[in-house]
């Protein structure tokens, strides 16, 4: 029975109705695709954190970050560095340990050590170095309120002793000639100069008499001018040394006050604990103001234009030290207690904050209390990294 | 969670801070106003990556960036244990460019490597007589480092000692050295033992004390007899006192020395070091019994 009614067949559609019913089927298809892809470009609309750009001409120049190149391990504390003109030698001065000045290769090959004559690890403090464009490198040192010269074996050439004179200059006023390098030495805890005198003989000369100074940031520019922190005690400022007084064929007259501006303070125009200035190819003077947390700008007559940098927000440095210009007017400051190195754009009237590179940590790439950093032609970057114990090399 | 609870309390506290802070105590330590961005030298908000917000995961790290042996941002050289102003000439009475410091020194002092100090860099939490013995090693409430002692905010206390060390409130009477200060000259008050007693407790006793078995030197009394001596060399060693009173400084450095321990002196007492002792030897014995 039941069979029966089972074995009937189905109604019979006519074919008009199938094919029907095949479109409908189709075109019902067709819109769930569609649905779905429409769903699909809102998803990916909703993924996309900003509405696609319209095609910008490709910058000349872009600035991205640098990437993290190698460390330079073999340094106790590094506090300064400092690159050879012809950007094959790294300076390194030393917090810590025996607290000598290292001379590493490009590759991080440890070259030579150094420090001042007549000093033991507790008599000097070597702090911010620079070469100038003869290869001469130079050592300001906070225990022994000087800047030591060295040629660019770490030869001791001569000591700045003050803003009016040099160790060079002292001898001969006493020997009626100019002394040969190597041929004296000043211990300031002794009170003695050792020098020779006209016939070759030996000779002790008093201490010289001058004024202390706390000598501490130091750079070159690309004209040979030197670029002077000056910590003395009430008096924190800035001078700017003209290359002819650096490059003069010997130190015989020396003379470094003639730029000098600042004074010690919070306001505008004063600095606390300036570690380093440099200067802009507009000629201005950008001083990293220390304890101050600030950049501070200065035109080229030595006037106050303005502060940058403090603050909070991005860009704003809670504790400036060592820094460092590029051909493009990007100034690299390292941030101590930021744990990273803040780069800022200072072409145009108005300096702008670009980005930051570096954490604080221990692994590659992380700073643990960075002082101090150097650029070379290649875009390298050689930075201090004190409490990691090496001198990290990151590049563009 | 606890970050965030952290940079509301510091949000908190710069506000309370910003009000008016108690005391001025030079450099970035107190004096804080709504202008000066004083706190960012030493704390981040937003990117710190250690306890307290601070940039450091030692806070003899942070302090020895200012006040390191490069001394880039402080004249107080507390690893030399000299004071490096570059200041000629006239000093006034404020402290002379090569001054040593009072503290002592953490690295060198006197141009000499130190032979005992108290280590700063926040690894040993044990103290001679934390534990009421004297001569005995005990637990105090933290690792020792430089926020053990001073309060880097600032404090009443001389030399921004902390109110509270160790749990115990300390009072040392901030004696007035007028806008520039001394570091060179001794300005402690009678008061100054109250800091070294919060950890080492027994020491401090105002007899020749006996009680645990061993024997003290009498502390916090005056003395008003010679404190300097002329040894065989014709060099004179002094102490110095506290208004008329003998405090634990009187003898010891707070921060490290560079005495040298020869002959009986270099094994004796239980630290078998030159005990912080701020003169060679006995020294510091002989200043005050010339014998
Ligand atoms: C000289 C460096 C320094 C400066 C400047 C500084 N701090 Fe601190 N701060 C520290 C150190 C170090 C600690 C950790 C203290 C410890 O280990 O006990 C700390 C801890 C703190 C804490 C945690 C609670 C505590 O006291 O332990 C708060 C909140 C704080 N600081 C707020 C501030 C504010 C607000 C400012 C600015 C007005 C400021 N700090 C400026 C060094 C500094
Ligand atoms: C055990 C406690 C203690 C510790 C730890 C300590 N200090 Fe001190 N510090 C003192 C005392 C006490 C003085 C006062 C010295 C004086 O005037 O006689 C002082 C003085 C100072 C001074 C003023 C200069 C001087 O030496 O007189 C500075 C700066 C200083 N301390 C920084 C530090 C730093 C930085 C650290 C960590 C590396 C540190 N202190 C660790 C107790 C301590
Ligand atoms: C940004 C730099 C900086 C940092 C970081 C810093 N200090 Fe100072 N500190 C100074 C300056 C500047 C002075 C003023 C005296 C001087 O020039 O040395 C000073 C003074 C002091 C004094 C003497 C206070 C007085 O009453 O005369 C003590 C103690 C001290 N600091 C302890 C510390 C400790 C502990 C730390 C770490 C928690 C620390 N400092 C971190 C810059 C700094
Ligand atoms: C009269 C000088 C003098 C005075 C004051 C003095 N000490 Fe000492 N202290 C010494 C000598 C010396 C040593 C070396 C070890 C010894 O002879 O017991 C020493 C050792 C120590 C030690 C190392 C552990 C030990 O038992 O040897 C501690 C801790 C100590 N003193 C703490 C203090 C404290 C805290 C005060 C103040 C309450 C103080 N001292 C006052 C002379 C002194
Ligand atoms: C915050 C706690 C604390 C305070 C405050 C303190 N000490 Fe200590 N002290 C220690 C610790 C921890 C040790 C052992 C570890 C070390 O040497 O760092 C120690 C060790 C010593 C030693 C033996 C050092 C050695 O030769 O090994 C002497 C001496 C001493 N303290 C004296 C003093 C004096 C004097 C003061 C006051 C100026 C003082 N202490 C304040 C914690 C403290
Ligand atoms: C600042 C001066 C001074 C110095 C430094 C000094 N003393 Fe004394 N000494 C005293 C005075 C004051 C007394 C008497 C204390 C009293 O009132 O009980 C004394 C008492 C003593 C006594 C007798 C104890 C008693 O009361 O019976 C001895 C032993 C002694 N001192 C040993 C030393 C030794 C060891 C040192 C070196 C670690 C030393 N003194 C350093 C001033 C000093």
């Amino acid at each position: 029975m039941s069979l029966t009614t089972q074995s009937t067949p189905p109604p019979d559609l006519n074919s008009a109705e199938k094919r029907r019913r095949r479109l409908l089927l189709m075109v019902l298809a067709g819109l769930s695709a569609l649905l779905l892809f429409v769903l699909f470009l809102f998803a990916r609309y909703l993924n996309q954190p900003e509405p696609l750009p319209e095609l910008l001409p490709v910058p000349v120049e872009v600035n991205y970050p640098p990437h993290y190149l190698l460390s330079i391990y073999d340094v106790d504390g590094p506090i300064g560095v400092a690159v050879s003109p012809e950007g094959d030698r790294i300076y390194v001065t030393e917090m810590r340990g025996e607290r000598l000045i290292k001379i590493f290769d490009k590759e991080g090959v440890f070259l030579d050590s150094f420090s001042p004559p007549r000093t033991t690890q507790g008599e000097r403090s070597p702090v911010y170095i620079a070469t100038d464009s003869r290869g001469r490198v130079y050592v300001t040192d906070r225990l022994q309120h000087a800047i030591f010269v060295y040629d660019r074996d770490g030869n001791y050439l001569d000591t700045i002793l003050s803003p009016t004179l040099t160790l060079s200059e002292y001898v001969a006023k006493h020997t009626k000639t100019a002394p040969t390098p190597g041929s004296f030495s000043y211990d300031i805890f002794e009170e003695e100069v050792d020098c020779k005198d006209a016939e070759g003989g030996d000779l002790t000369l008093p201490r010289p008499d001058y004024a202390l100074w706390a000598p501490l940031g130091i750079r070159f520019d690309s004209h040979d001018r030197m670029l002077l922190t000056d910590v003395t005690e009430d008096a924190h400022s800035v001078r700017v040394v003209p290359s002819d007084v650096v490059m003069s064929p010997d130190w015989l007259d020396f003379d470094l006050s003639a730029m000098q501006f600042g004074a010690s303070g919070q306001g505008d125009g004063q600095f606390l604990f300036p570690n380093s200035a440099v200067d802009d190819a507009q000629g201005r003077v950008i001083v990293t103001d220390g304890n101050n947390g600030r950049l501070s700008v200065w035109d080229d007559q030595g006037a106050f234009l303005f502060h940058f940098g403090s603050g909070s927000g991005d860009g704003a440095l809670s504790l400036p030290r060592g820094e460092a210009i590029d051909g493009r007017d990007r100034l690299h400051v390292v941030d101590a207690v930021g744990q990273n190195i803040k780069v800022y754009d200072f072409s145009g009237p108005e300096p702008a904050f670009l980005f930051a590179f570096g954490s604080m940590g221990v692994r590659d790439a992380q700073f643990n209390y960075p002082n101090d950093i150097a650029l070379d032609d290649s875009g390298r970057l050689y930075v201090t990294d004190r409490e990691n114990n090496r001198i990290q090399v990151w590049s563009y | 969670m606890k970050k965030l609870l952290l940079v509301s309390l510091l949000v908190l506290a710069m506000m309370l801070f910003v009000g008016g802070v108690a005391s001025a105590n030079g450099g970035p330590h107190g004096d804080y106003t709504a202008t000066t961005d004083a706190c960012a030298g030493c704390h981040r908000a937003h990117t710190a990556s250690s306890d307290n917000l601070l940039m450091a995961d030692s806070t003899y790290d942070l302090c020895v960036s200012c006040h390191g042996g490069s001394a880039t941002g402080a004249n107080t050289n507390v690893d030399d244990g000299v004071f490096v102003s570059g200041r000629g000439g006239d000093e006034g009475t404020s402290t002379a460019d090569g001054a040593a410091l009072l503290g002592g020194g953490f690295v060198n002092y006197g141009g000499a490597a130190v032979s005992s100090t108290h280590d700063p860099t926040g690894v040993d939490n044990m103290a001679w007589g934390a534990g009421n013995e004297r001569g005995v090693l005990a637990a105090i409430s933290e690792n020792l480092d430089c926020a053990s002692c001073h309060d880097p905010h600032g404090s009443p206390n001389y030399r921004i000692i902390k109110e509270e060390i160790n749990g115990v409130s300390v009072s040392v009477a901030q004696s007035d050295e007028g806008a520039s200060k001394n570091y060179g000259v001794v300005s402690w008050s009678a008061q100054q033992s109250n800091v070294c007693g919060a950890c080492h407790n027994p020491y401090q006793h105002a007899t020749a004390d006996t009680t645990t078995g061993t024997f003290t030197h009498a502390v916090d009394v005056t003395y008003g007899g010679s404190t300097t001596f002329t040894d065989g060399n014709g060099d004179t060693v002094s102490v110095d006192l506290a208004s008329g009173y003998i405090v634990c400084q009187t003898c010891h450095f707070p921060h490290g020395t560079s005495a040298s321990m020869t002959g009986y002196a270099a094994g004796a007492g239980p630290a078998g070091d030159s005990a912080l002792l701020r003169k060679d030897n006995r020294g510091v014995c002989q200043a005050c019994h010339q014998k």
